[in-house]
C-alpha cells in the first residue's frame, strides 16, 4: 500500500530525500517474532515536514530508524538523499550521518562534559572540519541561544537544551532532520518554542523534517501526517487540525 | 578526539579512577623493581672484602635480580588486566554516550581513537603518579630484599634519569594495551542505542569473547596436559603460565558461569523474597556479575596456584633431601664440638659435614665454550666413609672411597656445570694446591647443596676446628632418639633436630627470598584485585539507583535493598572464588602425587581461606556503602525522573 504524495509547500522539488518502498523490519525468530513494519511506502518531499503518529507499538520509532540508516530492514528498499542505503556499509551510513541528516531526541543526548557551543560543533569536527566560532555561534543564535555558548547542558532547561540539540543537528545543513518526540520532554511553553523553530526552519530555509511523535498539538505543527497502525500505514491527512489528529489517533486506537 | 578524551576523563573521573590507580601502581611497581635491577646488576662489592664474602654478595644480588625478573612480568600482566576489565565495564556504562557520538557522525576508528586517547591521558596521568611513588617504593623494595638477606646492609638504589622515559613507557602502554580490546568493543557501539527506547543488545557473550575465552582455555587445558607429564622445573612453569591464561579464560566465559552457579546458589537463595531478588537480578546483569567476578577469578588464580606450586616445589625438595640422607638426628655446632659426638651413648655413626673458608679454581665447558671459575662457597670437609653411608645418592662417576688426601669431589649443585676432569686448584690460606677429581655427585632438588666435597684430612686442624658443621647421626638400633638428642644438648655441643625438621628448616631458608618477593606480589594484586572489584560495584551502583528506586517504591525496605545488594555481590564474589579455585587446582594439577617421581602438592589453605574471607569482605562492605548512598534520595524523586 502506497502513502499518496504528501504534497508539501515545495512539491517542485524532484529528489525526495527519503523514499521507502515495501519496507518490512521484523525482530527475533520463531514464535516471539515481531513484524514492527509490513511492507510500508511511503514518500516524505523535500522542502515539507511530515509527523509520524501512531499507538504504542504501531512501529513509528522502527519507521524512523529505517528511514534514518540507523536500522537495517528486513525487506525492501530505503532512498535517502536519491542513494539507495538497503545495504549499505557502515562507513557510508557514518558520511550520510556527517552530511544528509540530523537527529534531535526526546531526551536531548547533549553531551554533559562539553558546553553548548563544544556540542553544536562536534558533528563538524567528528567530520574532520575545523568550524569556525562565527558558525556555531550562528547556529546557537538561530535557536535563540546566542549568549548561552559557554553553559553546560546541566546549566540550561530542558527547553534551551533541546534548542542546543537543534542547533547541533542543523549545524551541518543536513537534507533532512529526523526528529523523535523532540517535545516528549518539554513543558507546553518550551515546546511551542521548538515547534515554531521547525516551522520557521522549513518555510524559510526548506528543511525536510520527519517527526515521530504522540502530541496531536505537535503533530498539527507539520505539513502532514502519517498514521501507523500494526507497522503498517493507516491514514494520514494533509494540514490537520489537533482535534482532526487526536479524532483520528482515537480511532486508530479504538 | 583527544579534547573529547580529556573532557570525559575530566567529567568522568570515578569511571577513571580505579584504573588511573592501578596504572600508577604498575608503574611505581616497575620503576622501582627497575631501578634496583639495575643497581643489582653492577654488585659494590666493599674493598677489602674476602672472596668467599664477594661471591656470597654476587649470589645475593643475582637471586634478587631473579626474583624481580619473576615478579615485574606477573605485576605487569595484573596491571594490563585490571585496566582492560575496567574499561570493558566502563564503555558498557557509556553506551548510549558512545551511541550518541555514532550518530552525530563519529567513524568506528574515530572511537577507537577516542578510547585510546582516553588510555593514553590516563596512562600519562598514571605515570607522573609512578614516578613519584616509586621513589618510595624503590626504598621499601630495597629494604625487604636486604631484610630477607639477598641484599647487603648498605645497599641503595641509585636514581636514573632513563627512568623518565621508562615509566611513562610502561604507564602509557599498559593503559593502552588494556584499552585495546575495549576500545573495538565501543566501536561496535551502534548508533541506535543512543535511543533509551531502542531494543538493547543484551548479548554479553559475544563473538570476540568466546574466540578470547575458548582459545584460552583451549591453551589452558593443553598445559594442564603437558604439566602432567612434565618434571618439577617444567610444572613450575606450568603453575606460572595457567593462572595467566586460565584466569583470562574463565573471565571471558564468567557469564556463562554466572546462571549456572546463580541456579545452583538459588535454592539457598529462594528461601527468602530477598534471595530470590538477588538472584534474579544475578542472572539479569550477567555482564555486571562478570565484572566484579573477574578480579576475584585472577587473584585467587594466580595467587593460590603460584604460592601453591613454590609450596610444592620446596616441599618436593624437602622430600628429596629427606629421603637421600640417610640419619636420624642432625647436629649444628662447631667443628671441634661435632668432634666429641661419636662418644655420646647411642651414636653409632657420625658424619660431620663443615663448610670451610677455601677456595677452589676450576675448568668449566659447557657448550664449546671454556672458562675458570673460582668458587669461594659450598665447599664442605667430609668423611668420605661415613659421607657414603648417610648419604643414599649413586655417584655419576668415580667413587668416594678415593677421597682422601689431594683429592676433591664435584657437588651436586656443579653437577651440570661442566666441570672438566683432571684437576682443579685449591687455595687453603696462603697455600696453594692441585687437587685430583675423584667423584662426581648427582644433581639434587634443593637450592642450596655443595658445590665441592673435599676430604678432612685435607684441611688443617684449626680450620676445622672453628668451621660451621652440621653431623648427621645414625644411632644404633633400639635408641630412643629422644633421650640421644637430650645427651648431645646436655653435652652442650649444639643445636639437635631431627632429619624432618632440618630438611624442612634448610628448603625453608632457601626459599626465603621467593616467598618475600610472593608476599610483596600478593600485597599488590590484593590490592589491585580490592581496586577493581570496588570500582566495578561503584560504577554500577549509579546506574541501579534507579532500579533500587523501584524496588523500594514497590515497597522493601531501605535496609531490604542494602542487603539484596550485598547479598547479590556476595553470590559473585562466590562465583570469582569458584572459578579462581578451578583455575589454582589447574595450575596445581602437575603437582598432584602420581605414579612416579616426588611431586608433592601443597595446597595453601590458609591463604585460600583468607582469600575468600577478605574478598567476601570486601565487596560486601563495598556494595553496602555504595547501596546506602544509592538510597539515600528519595525514592519517588528517582522513579520519576527519566533522566
Amino acid at each position: 500500500m502506497r502513502a499518496p504524495a504528501t504534497a508539501g509547500p515545495h512539491a517542485g522539488v524532484p529528489v525526495a530525500p527519503v523514499q521507502l518502498s515495501q519496507v518490512s523490519r521484523r525482530y527475533g525468530a520463531g514464535e516471539t517474532q515481531v513484524q514492527a513494519l509490513a511492507e510500508v511506502s511511503v514518500t516524505f518531499p523535500a522542502g515539507s515536514w511530515t509527523a509520524v503518529m501512531g499507538p504504542s507499538g504501531s512501529g513509528k520509532s522502527t519507521l524512523l530508524h529505517c528511514a534514518a540508516g540507523l536500522d537495517r530492514v528486513s525487506a525492501g528498499r530505503v532512498l535517502l538523499a536519491g542513494q539507495d542505503i538497503t545495504h549499505a556499509t557502515d562507513a557510508e551510513l557514518t558520511r550520510l550521518r556527517r552530511r544528509t541528516v540530523g537527529f534531535v531526541f526526546q531526551n536531548f543526548n547533549l553531551i554533559g562534559s562539553l558546553s553548548a557551543e563544544q556540542n553544536v560543533a562536534l558533528p563538524l569536527r567528528l567530520a574532520g572540519a575545523r568550524p569556525s566560532r562565527r558558525d556555531v555561534q550562528t547556529a546557537l543564535a538561530d535557536v535563540g541561544l546566542a549568549d548561552r555558548g559557554r553553559h553546560r547542558p546541566r546549566e540550561l532547561s530542558g527547553g534551551q537544551q533541546q534548542r542546543v540539540a537543534i542547533a547541533r543537528a542543523m549545524v551541518t545543513r543536513p537534507s533532512v532532520l529526523f526528529a523523535d518526540e523532540p517535545t516528549g520532554a518539554l513543558d507546553t511553553g518550551s515546546a511551542r518554542t521548538v515547534l515554531r523553530l521547525l516551522r520557521r526552519m522549513v518555510d524559510a530555509a526548506g528543511q525536510t523534517v520527519v517527526m515521530v511523535t504522540h502530541d496531536p498539538v505537535a503533530a498539527a505543527s507539520a505539513d502532514a501526517v502519517v498514521f501507523l497502525s500494526d507497522g503498517r500505514i493507516a491514514d494520514h491527512l494533509l494540514r490537520p487540525s489537533a482535534a482532526q489528529v487526536a479524532e483520528r489517533l482515537t480511532r486508530l486506537e479504538g | 578526539m583527544l579534547r573529547i578524551s580529556a573532557s570525559t576523563v575530566r567529567d568522568r573521573w570515578p569511571l577513571f579512577a580505579g584504573a588511573l590507580l592501578t596504572v600508577t601502581l604498575g608503574v611505581a611497581l616497575v620503576q622501582s623493581s627497575v631501578l634496583v635491577l639495575v643497581s643489582t646488576g653492577e654488585p659494590t662489592i666493599p674493598p677489602g672484602a674476602s672472596g668467599r664474602v664477594a661471591e656470597q654478595i654476587r649470589e645475593g644480588y643475582v637471586g634478587a635480580a631473579t626474583l624481580l625478573g619473576m615478579a615485574t612480568p606477573l605485576a605487569m600482566f595484573l596491571a594490563v588486566f585490571i585496566v582492560g576489565s575496567t574499561f570493558a565495564f566502563s564503555v558498557e556504562q557509556r553506551r548510549e554516550e558512545l551511541a550518541l557520538l555514532r550518530m552525530l557522525g563519529g567513524s568506528r576508528p574515530q572511537l577507537i581513537r577516542l578510547l585510546l586517547g582516553e588510555a593514553f591521558l590516563l596512562g600519562l596521568a598514571g605515570s607522573a603518579l609512578g614516578i613519584l611513588l616509586g621513589m618510595p617504593a624503590t626504598w621499601i623494595q630495597a629494604r625487604l630484599l636486604i631484610g630477607i638477606g639477598l641484599l647487603p646492609g648498605d645497599f641503595s638504589a641509585r636514581w636514573s634519569n632513563g627512568m623518565l622515559l621508562l615509566s611513562p613507557a610502561v604507564g602509557i602502554g599498559v593503559a593502552v594495551l588494556g584499552v585495546l580490546s575495549a576500545s573495538y568493543r565501543a566501536a561496535r557501539v551502534r548508533p541506535l542505542d543512543a535511543l533509551r527506547s531502542a531494543p538493547r543488545a543484551t548479548r554479553v557473550m559475544t563473538l570476540g569473547r568466546w574466540l578470547w575465552g575458548v582459545s584460552s582455555l583451549v591453551l589452558t587445558v593443553m598445559l594442564v596436559v603437558a604439566g602432567h607429564g612434565a618434571d618439577l622445573l617444567g610444572a613450575l612453569l606450568v603453575a606460572m603460565a595457567i593462572p595467566v591464561f586460565g584466569s583470562i579464560a574463565l573471565s571471558a566465559l564468567s557469564p556463562l558461569a554466572v546462571p549456572l552457579v546463580g541456579r545452583l546458589l538459588g535454592t539457598v537463595l529462594r528461601t527468602s523474597a530477598l534471595g530470590e531478588l538477588a538472584q534474579a537480578n544475578l542472572r539479569d546483569a550477567v555482564r555486571r556479575s562478570a565484572s566484579t567476578a573477574a578480579p576475584v577469578i585472577v587473584l585467587v588464580g594466580l595467587l593460590v596456584g603460584l604460592t601453591g606450586a613454590l609450596n610444592s616445589l620446596a616441599r618436593a625438595a624437602s622430600a628429596d633431601l629427606e629421603r637421600s640422607t640417610a640419619a636420624d638426628l642432625v647436629v649444628t655446632s662447631t667443628g671441634a664440638a661435632a668432634a666429641r659426638i661419636p662418644q655420646i651413648p647411642g651414636v653409632a655413626l657420625a658424619s660431620p659435614q663443615s663448610q670451610v673458608e677455601m677456595s677452589v679454581t676450576a675448568q668449566h665447558r659447557v657448550d664449546h665454550r671454556s672458562y675458570r671459575q673460582t668458587h669461594h662457597w659450598g665447599i664442605t670437609a667430609v668423611d668420605a666413609a661415613a659421607y657414603r653411608r648417610t648419604h643414599r645418592l649413586t655417584l655419576r662417576s668415580g667413587s668416594l672411597d678415593a677421597l682422601h688426601g689431594r683429592t676433591v669431589a664435584i657437588g651436586p649443585r656443579l653437577a651440570a656445570e661442566g666441570v672438566r676432569d683432571g684437576t682443579v686448584t685449591a687455595r687453603i690460606g696462603p697455600h696453594k694446591l692441585k687437587l685430583r677429581i675423584v667423584a662426581r655427585l648427582p644433581e639434587v632438588l634443593e637450592n642450596g647443596s655443595d658445590n665441592f666435597l673435599v676430604p678432612r684430612d685435607l684441611m688443617p686442624t684449626a680450620m676445622l676446628a672453628d668451621a660451621p658443621t652440621e653431623t648427621l647421626v645414625q644411632l644404633t638400633p633400639g635408641t630412643s632418639p629422644q633421650a640421644v638428642a637430650d645427651r648431645i644438648r646436655a653435652a652442650g655441643i649444639g643445636e639437635v633436630r631431627t632429619l624432618g625438621q632440618w630438611a624442612d628448616a634448610r628448603v625453608e631458608t632457601q626459599q626465603r627470598g621467593t616467598m618475600g618477593i610472593m608476599a610483596v606480589l600478593m600485597g599488590m594484586s590484593g590490592l589491585y584485585a580490592a581496586i577493581a572489584v570496588i570500582n566495578a560495584v561503584v560504577i554500577a551502583a549509579a546506574e541501579r539507583r534507579t532500579e533500587f528506586a523501584v524496588a523500594r517504591a514497590t515497597g522493601l525496605s531501605r535496609s531490604q535493598v542494602v542487603r539484596m545488594a550485598v547479598v547479590e555481590s556476595a553470590a559473585v564474589t562466590l562465583i570469582g572464588l569458584l572459578l579462581g579455585t578451578l583455575v589454582a587446582a589447574a595450575a596445581l594439577a602437575s603437582f598432584y602425587p602420581g605414579p612416579g617421581g616426588v611431586h608433592v602438592l601443597s595446597v595453601p589453605w590458609t591463604l585460600l581461606g583468607l582469600l575468600i574471607m577478605a574478598s567476601l569482605a570486601v565487596t560486601a562492605v563495598a556494595s553496602a556503602l555504595t547501596a546506602l548512598t544509592a538510597t539515600r534520595p528519595s525514592p519517588t524523586a528517582l522513579v520519576a525522573a527519566r533522566e
